[in-house]
Order: structure tokens, then sequence, then C-alpha cells
């Protein structure tokens, strides 16, 4: 059986979960393919995938093991160009965090390239494989309208205080809070371009939620120090590496 | 002294009304400042969304021009702390600490920015000096609270 990560806190576990591709995320909200294809803002909605080079089956491909044995992507089979989308992860209790993404989406999708930085995750594939994902990672666990932020650009604030209504700070004012219907609205697309028609995301999960289903240890939510189990394994690695580069045989 | 009351979360508007209107209402308390990132560009989504508006202290219409994330208090007696932090309890939802560990919050010499920009022969009141940011307009930072006039 795979092993996908030690301990035995919630923590813990909602990161197993995360990264383990047999288990199903919980789908918490419905977001519509035109709003994903809105807020991306990669193409217009209804218009034509723009490809790089010809569809795969029209092209003529030198004989190679490789390119038999693997199944490409429908964005490659087509000649998509490859397109992104971009996530920040509040550090107040958001559901996913950049590392966790990472090791996820490796698990989770055939070709895409995924980046990792301290505050911000892009992750890239074909166009139309990155609006299937981006839908994906919209509509379950992995995001939350407050906490979890779509941005292409301008991505500061995944480490600064909430506001009083829960949302994270962002200095393009993409993920707005409307007081009327308690919901969240997106009235930029991820770069920063206003949509003609705001998308709801939906209403930001409670904080009891998030605390069950955050994937974040903190020192005031579960501390990472008393997940024995998971510091163990994370000791073992540190020494096995220090003093044998992990060679059992040294 | 001073102190700082320093929230969990960035508040809001409402919240900025009540706990102003309680602190302010207060003798201990000599002056306020409020101390926070700028509130965004006003357009079309501020209007809709943003939580931009003029709250009432007082009495005295006052226009917000940052979102609160410290508020720092210079008291004249000890005691208000404690009855600033029942105040604080009523209205702040999500937690805050009150720090006392510095002997100043706001500044109380003048500088040499003080004296470039209102002249160095300028008497400026004592009670005005360091709540204005030094890099903008005083008149865009300051509002005085008529009660506090005669004192």
């Amino acid at each position: 059986m795979a092993q996908f990560y030690p301990g035995t806190s919630q923590v813990a576990q909602n990161r197993r979960n995360f990264t383990n591709p047999e288990y199903e995320l919980e789908v918490l909200r419905e977001i519509s393919d035109e709003d994903v294809v809105k807020l991306l803002g990669h193409r217009a909605p209804g218009e034509e995938y723009k490809s790089v080079h010809p569809p795969l089956d029209e092209m003529d491909e030198p004989d190679d093991i490789i390119r038999e044995l693997v199944e490409p992507i429908d964005g490659a089979k087509a000649g998509d160009r490859v397109r992104y989308i971009q996530f920040v992860d509040s550090m107040y209790f958001a559901p996913a965090q950049p590392y966790l993404r990472a090791r996820s989406y490796l698990n989770r999708y055939r070709g895409v390239d995924t980046g990792t930085l301290s505050g911000r995750q892009i992750i890239e594939a074909r166009e139309r494989d990155v609006e299937r994902i981006s839908k994906e990672l919209l509509e379950n666990e992995y995001f939350d309208p407050a906490r979890t932020g779509i941005r292409g650009s301008g991505v500061h604030g995944h480490s600064l205080r909430l506001d009083e209504n829960g949302l994270m700070f962002d200095m393009l004012r993409r993920q707005v809070f409307n007081k009327e219907t308690g919901k969240v609205e997106m009235v930029k697309d991820q770069i920063g371009h206003e949509l003609d028609e705001p998308v709801v995301l939906g209403e930001p999960l409670d904080e009891e939620t998030l605390r069950a289903k955050t994937t974040i240890y903190r020192i005031d939510g579960e501390a990472y120090k008393d997940d024995a189990d998971a510091v163990e394994v994370l000791n073992k690695i540190f020494v096995t590496r220090s003093n044998y580069g992990y060679n059992p045989e040294l | 002294m001073d102190i700082e009351i320093f929230p969990h979360r960035i508040l809001g508007a409402d919240t900025t009304e009540k706990l102003l209107n309680d602190i302010e209402s207060l003798d201990e308390v000599k002056r306020t400042v409020l101390q926070g990132p700028r509130l965004p560009p006003q357009d079309d989504i501020d209007r809709r969304y943003g939580d931009r508006r003029i709250i009432t202290v007082n009495g005295e219409e006052v226009e917000l021009k940052v979102k609160t994330g410290r508020i720092w208090i210079e008291l004249y007696e000890d005691v208000g702390i404690e009855k600033i932090r029942s105040i604080c309890d009523e209205h702040i939802k999500n937690g805050f600490d009150i720090n006392t560990s510095k002997s100043q919050y706001i500044r109380k010499q003048r500088t040499v920015t003080d004296d470039i920009k209102y002249g160095s022969g300028t008497e400026l009141p004592e009670e005005f000096i360091g709540i204005s940011d030094t890099r903008s307009q005083f008149k865009d930072n300051v509002d005085i609270l008529r009660r506090d006039q005669g004192e």
C-alpha cells in the first residue's frame, strides 16, 4: 500500500486524503464551465481553443515505443496551448497549501507541470485540461472562496491578517465579499481584468469546517510537535540523510 | 502611557465605529491613532462591495482612510487599560492583544521631518505631534473631535 504521509492528527489524515488519488474529495460547490473559463481569462467563453501544433493524429511522428505506451491527454492530442491556474492559500487554516498541492496534483493529474512557491502554487497544462482541472479544484475541498485566492499575478497576502469577514487580503480585489448575499464573488479574472458579470463562488466555509479540513499545522490549531508520529518520521529522514546520505550500506 | 490594541483580524468600519465610540468616551483616553493598510481606491467595485463609509464618533463625523489594523491609544492613567480590555472583549469577535511592552507607541518628540513640513519656527501643539503619517498631509489624516478641544 502506498504511504502518503505519516501522522495521527486530523491534519495528517487530511494530507493523506488529498494526496491519495483513490480518495474522492467532497464536492462543495458548483461553478459552471463558462464561469471557469471566464475567471481563468485565457480565452473568451465559446471561443475556439488556439493551437500551437496540428492534432497529433495528423502529425507524422517518428516511431517511438514511449509514444505508443503513453496515451496523450486531450489537450495534447488536439495541440492546445499550455495555460495555467495559480492559487494562493492563506496561512489561516486554508484547506490546502502549496507543497500539498504539488504532491497531490502530481498524484492526481497526468500531463501537468506544477510550480511551488512559499505563498502560491501554479499548475500548467494544455488549455482544455487546465479548464477541466480548474473546475475540479474550484468545486471540491481544495478551495474555499475566502481563504484561497485565484491569482495569476499580484499574489501577495497569504500571510497577512484576514479581514473581519474572513477574506484574505487581495491587492487587486478579485474576490470580494457581497454583504447582501453573504457570498464571495469574483469580479475580476485571475490576472485582474474586470469581468462583465461577477462569478459567484459561493459562501465561505465556516471556521469550524476549515479547522477540520485544513492541511496546515498551526500552534493555535493542531501543532506539528504534538503529532509524535509525523515528527518521528521527519526525524528519521533527517538523520538518515545527514549521516548516510540515505545509503543503507554505509 | 501608550498602549496598542492589536486585533487578530483587520477590523471593518462597523466594529471600528463601535470601538472608537466606547474608547473615546473614556476619561482616561488622551488621543487615539488608527494604523493599518489604506482603503482601496474609490471605484465601482469599492462602491458596490467596499467597506468605506463615514463613521460617527461622539457625534463627530470621521471619514475612515485606513482599515483598522492597530489602534494606538495614549492614556492619562493606567487604569484605563482594563476598561479598554472590556470594551474590546465586547466588540472584537476574533480575538485581540493589548500590547504595553513599548514605552510609547505614538511619537512624542518633534522630528526633522516635522520641522521641514510645518517650518521649524511654527509651534505645533504637543498633542498633534506624532499622530499623522509623516509622509502625508496632516489634514488628510487627523480628525479633531470637539470633546477634546477644551481640555
